[in-house]
């Protein structure tokens, strides 16, 4: 593995830990998969498709999304939404993040 | 949009066994559909073949698309894999043993009269020894896999998962501390049971020779031998699966006592599920058919017995499995009775 492969798998990992937040900060409005990857991109975090599809899947097993099926422009799509668990979640995981970020903050002040 | 119709199929191929499989389908056909539009309609080119193809390519092979769907790749995964790995070792040795066992007597009652039929022995022997170590770890590993897929995660609580006190150390050993080689013997014993009905239900015959020496198992043992009678019905073997499900809850029970070393709550809690269970069986045993080979048919039917006697012995025989059964499930639930005391008790110590 080479240096720069290796930083890339850290920094994917260090991604990787906010992507829950960030899904389920993003879905007050249901969105489809592929518009939810847009618009993360679009706030500036790429997220991959084979990370965010398992993930959206998962979080609707444990309860902190639901989805709904939708016929558009003649194609389906899975429409998902933050549940009410989801939403008691939430902002345990925003006080968590904050408190994350200031003490890496002063770290790497 | 050939392609991507073949590129879903792929990837479903490989989550044949993941729940939600057609919604995975319909959700990935949907997506790609979506981000070929797009890309059509941002290049300005066509939603053509060698766009789909572009597409595919990037977004990966699908055995790696399928395997981020697969929430639990593991055949037997980090939470049981530890109880796994002991009881491996116990069974593994237990098989060894036995085995090396056998072939001794195998030694001495064939009695070699030369070297090369020693060698012969000991190698047939020694295969055997190997090939049986090969089908326990085969035979543990499916039990273990079957768990692993169908069985409650939550069941399975890894030590580091459990809050831990260092008073504990300070205690006195406690009367529900387990002693090591219970456990030990119990899976050995439930390994044992487990292939011998499953595997070899031909050990479980009674055979018999022409001096009438009746040997239960190996027949190899009985000189001469003529024929021999199953043990066990065929009513028997059709409960074989709820038996084999009995006997795999035995060996994660034991398996959880020789990791924790002592009787707990949830260890209780299994072990009184397992006995309720056990007395379901028995009573199937007992409402049905007779799960008894030895009938006064079979025994008139191996030419060793007249009818008279054999109507006799077999009717004691088929009497005799009815009053064990009867005793097993009164025995059982006196154990539940205990383990439902010992539960409280512990509870309030």
């Amino acid at each position: 593995m080479t240096n720069i492969e290796s930083l890339e798998n850290v920094a994917l990992e260090l991604r990787r830990g906010v992507i829950v937040l960030a899904v389920l900060s993003q879905l007050g409005n249901e969105q489809y998969g592929y518009s939810l990857l847009k618009l993360l991109a679009d706030q500036g975090l790429e997220v991959d498709q084979g990370t965010l599809y398992p993930l959206l899947r998962r979080l609707e097993a444990q309860g902190y999304l639901q989805s709904v099926w939708k016929l558009e422009e003649a194609r389906p799509r899975r429409y998902y939404v933050i549940s009410a668990e989801g939403k008691k979640v939430l902002p345990k995981l925003k006080k968590e993040w904050a408190g994350i970020v200031s003490v890496m903050a002063k770290m790497l002040a | 949009m050939k392609l991507i119709d073949r590129y879903v199929a792929e990837v479903g191929k490989s989550l044949l066994l993941v729940k939600g499989r057609k919604d995975i389908e319909k959700e990935l056909r949907s997506t790609l559909e979506d981000m070929l539009e797009e890309r059509a309609r941002n290049s300005g080119k066509p939603a053509d073949e060698i766009a789909e193809m572009e597409l595919l390519r990037e977004y990966g092979a699908p055995s790696k698309v399928a395997a981020t769907y697969n929430p639990n790749p593991y055949l037997i995964g980090p939470r049981l894999f530890p109880i796994f790995t002991t009881i491996l070792k116990i069974v593994i040795g237990a098989v060894t043993l036995g085995m090396t066992i056998v072939a001794i007597i195998q030694i001495v009652s064939v009695s070699p009269a030369t070297i090369a039929e020693l060698f012969t022995i000991i190698g047939r022997g020694f295969m055997n020894i190997v090939s049986a170590c090969i089908a326990a770890f085969g035979n543990l590993a499916l039990i273990f896999a079957l768990i692993e897929r169908y069985a409650p995660v939550a069941e399975f609580k890894m030590d580091n998962e459990k809050e831990w006190d260092p008073a504990s150390l300070t205690k006195e050993p406690e009367p529900q501390d387990v002693k090591i080689w219970e456990p030990i013997i119990a899976i050995v014993l439930t390994f044992i049971a487990i292939s011998i009905v499953n595997f070899n239900p031909e050990w479980l015959r009674l055979n018999y020779g022409d001096n009438t020496i009746w040997f239960v198992g190996f027949g190899d043992f009985v000189k001469n031998q003529r024929g021999s009678i199953p043990l066990f019905s065929e009513a028997f073997f059709r409960w074989l699966p709820l038996l084999n499900i009995g006997w795999a809850a035995e060996i994660i029970l034991n398996g959880m006592l020789l990791r924790t070393g002592r009787w707990q709550a949830s260890t209780r809690l299994f072990s009184i599920v397992i006995k309720l269970f056990q007395i379901v069986v028995i009573s199937l045993f007992l409402s049905g058919p007779s799960i008894l080979g030895i009938t006064p048919e079979s025994l008139v039917a191996s030419g060793v017995f007249e009818a008279e006697s054999a109507q006799h012995i077999g009717g004691l025989a088929q009497q005799g499995i009815r009053f064990v059964l009867g005793i097993a499930i009164f025995g059982t639930v006196v154990d539940i009775v205990k383990t439902v005391y010992k539960l409280v008790t512990q509870k309030n110590a």
